[in-house]
């Protein structure tokens, strides 16, 4: 058999459009996943005892459960005791919950690694907490976090893919659709192979610009 | 007036602080010797509220800082400068200085940031504004540091040992302008190991041992034979530093 891409020419809009899902699915979920694992990385710094063992159980709860089974749980268990929730939706929610998990380890560290005498500066100014946090402690920790949160985003564009599976027509999803109706599944999946490639690189390489503009005092240091 | 009242402060079942008093005028430039361990910083960070007393009071202008509602007030009039400096790391010179005026004394902007430059300008970084941290030289982001603490129009300006991780150059640029602030009338509390300039710029010095105040004397009584230095400790204390 040889390898003909022209077949798929009168698919291309279709897969751009799962291409698509793919992305709103991820920016998406990386915006709730990034807010709650700020949420929890604080959490888990409490000072309150349940507040912090609550937050460390969901870290460890959905870092231990393959993401396929946490996604059939919303979409095929809920409806069961009368929770429905459309497939783009529980789609999110899930990549979501289960990024959330890793971002929290993220930004987690990044504040821990924050110099205390930094906060010492900031509290004896007079700063209010709030403001410290946002100001000062937020955008240092993400200055560290930032690599290891795209990390997070890249696997999460892979694990989109599962989406699929609830019937969630996304990159994956729409491939599947073009391979049974084409018969070749060997073109189209070399063409998902090298999109999803594509993207995650693309991905990489805005984590590093962002990496780069966060860190720019280091940068202009170091040249 | 600042003022320091049998203040105890103990970590553990280590006492650190036993029983201090101290008592700071306006204008008045006071500084604590004292030998490594005897308790400076952690009086320092006794007034600035980021120690707990066990025992005693401390005050600024009258506000108690063991009291968390006027804690904040006292704090609006002492500035603190670090022996580290602790620059915020993703700001710039001017960003560091402008932040607290804007955010705590609710300054318009353009206001913080025009006093700002004039402050580096002072220090002499005016052209260094829009620089972060990490692209200056120590002796240039302790200026900053102390920028930092004056852009809050403090009453009081604490200093930890603001040189001790400078080489001697930088060190000599951050006195400088410690002795012009001196000059203007700027209250301090100075912690520090240069005696040499102790002496000069200092109305009173202090010596702390093993967190008992054991000397408060004026600058000239301090060095005096029938002073300070009548205290063996005292005298150890600067024949050991001068050899260093
Ligand atoms: N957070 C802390 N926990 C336990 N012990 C502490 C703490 N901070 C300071 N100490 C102890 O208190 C004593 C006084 O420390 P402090 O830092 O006030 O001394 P210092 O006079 O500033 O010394 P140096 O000249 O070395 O800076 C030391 O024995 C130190 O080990
Ligand atoms: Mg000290």
């Amino acid at each position: 058999m040889r390898l003909d891409l022209t077949i798929l020419i009168p698919h291309l809009g279709f897969l751009a459009e799962g291409a698509l899902l793919t992305l709103e699915a991820c920016a998406l979920a990386l915006i709730g996943s990034v807010i709650l694992g700020m949420l929890v990385a604080i959490a888990r710094t409490s000072s309150s005892k349940w507040i912090s063992r609550l937050a460390f159980l969901y870290v460890d709860l959905f870092r231990n459960i393959p993401f396929i089974v946490q996604l059939f749980f919303f979409y095929y268990g809920l409806p069961e005791i009368g929770i429905y929730i459309d497939a783009f939706t529980t789609g999110v929610v899930a990549l979501s919950i289960a990024g959330g998990a890793y971002a929290s380890d993220a930004i987690r560290a990044g504040i821990l690694a924050i110099d205390n005498g930094i906060l010492e500066a900031a509290e004896v100014s007079g700063l209010s907490k709030r403001v410290t946090f946002t100001r000062i402690v937020l955008p240092i920790a993400l200055r560290t976090s930032v690599r290891p949160l795209g990390s997070v985003l890249i696997n999460m564009i892979l694990t989109s893919s599962i989406l699929s599976t609830i019937t969630l027509n996304e990159l994956t999803g729409q491939a599947k659709i073009v391979a049974s109706d084409t018969f070749r599944p060997f073109e189209v999946y070399v063409v998902l192979l090298v999109v999803y490639a594509a993207l995650t690189y693309l991905v990489s390489l805005g984590i590093t610009l962002l990496h780069r503009r966060l860190n720019r005092d280091l940068q202009e240091q170091v040249s | 007036m600042l003022k320091v009242e049998n203040v105890k402060k103990a970590f553990g079942p280590v006492t650190v602080l036993d029983g201090v008093n101290l008592t700071v005028n306006p204008g008045e430039v006071v500084s604590i010797l004292g030998s490594s361990g005897s308790g400076k910083s952690t009086l320092i960070r006794c007034i600035n509220g980021l120690e707990k007393l066990n025992a005693g009071k401390i005050t600024v202008d009258d506000f108690d800082v063991s009291k968390p509602k006027e804690l904040a007030e006292a704090r609006k009039r002492s500035g603190t400068v670090f022996q580290l400096f602790n620059l915020y790391p993703h700001m710039t010179a001017l960003q560091n200085i402008t932040l607290a005026p804007i955010e705590v004394l609710k300054r318009p902007k353009a206001e913080a940031e025009a006093e700002g430059r004039a402050l580096l300008t002072q220090v002499g970084l005016g052209d260094r504004a829009d620089a972060y941290p990490a692209q200056l030289s120590g002796g240039q982001r302790q200026r900053v540091g102390i920028c930092r603490a004056l852009a809050m129009k403090p009453r009081y300006l604490l200093l930890d040992e603001v040189t001790s991780a400078l080489d001697p150059e930088m060190t000599s640029e951050v006195l400088d302008i410690l002795a012009k602030l001196a000059k203007d009338g700027t209250t301090m509390v100075f912690v520090t190991h240069e005696i040499e300039f102790a002496r000069q710029i200092s109305n009173r010095i202090v010596f702390l041992e093993k967190g008992v105040l054991l000397v408060d004397l004026p600058t000239e009584k301090f060095f005096a034979a029938d002073g300070g230095l009548a205290q063996p400790r005292v005298a150890q204390f600067l024949s050991k530093m001068r050899k260093d």
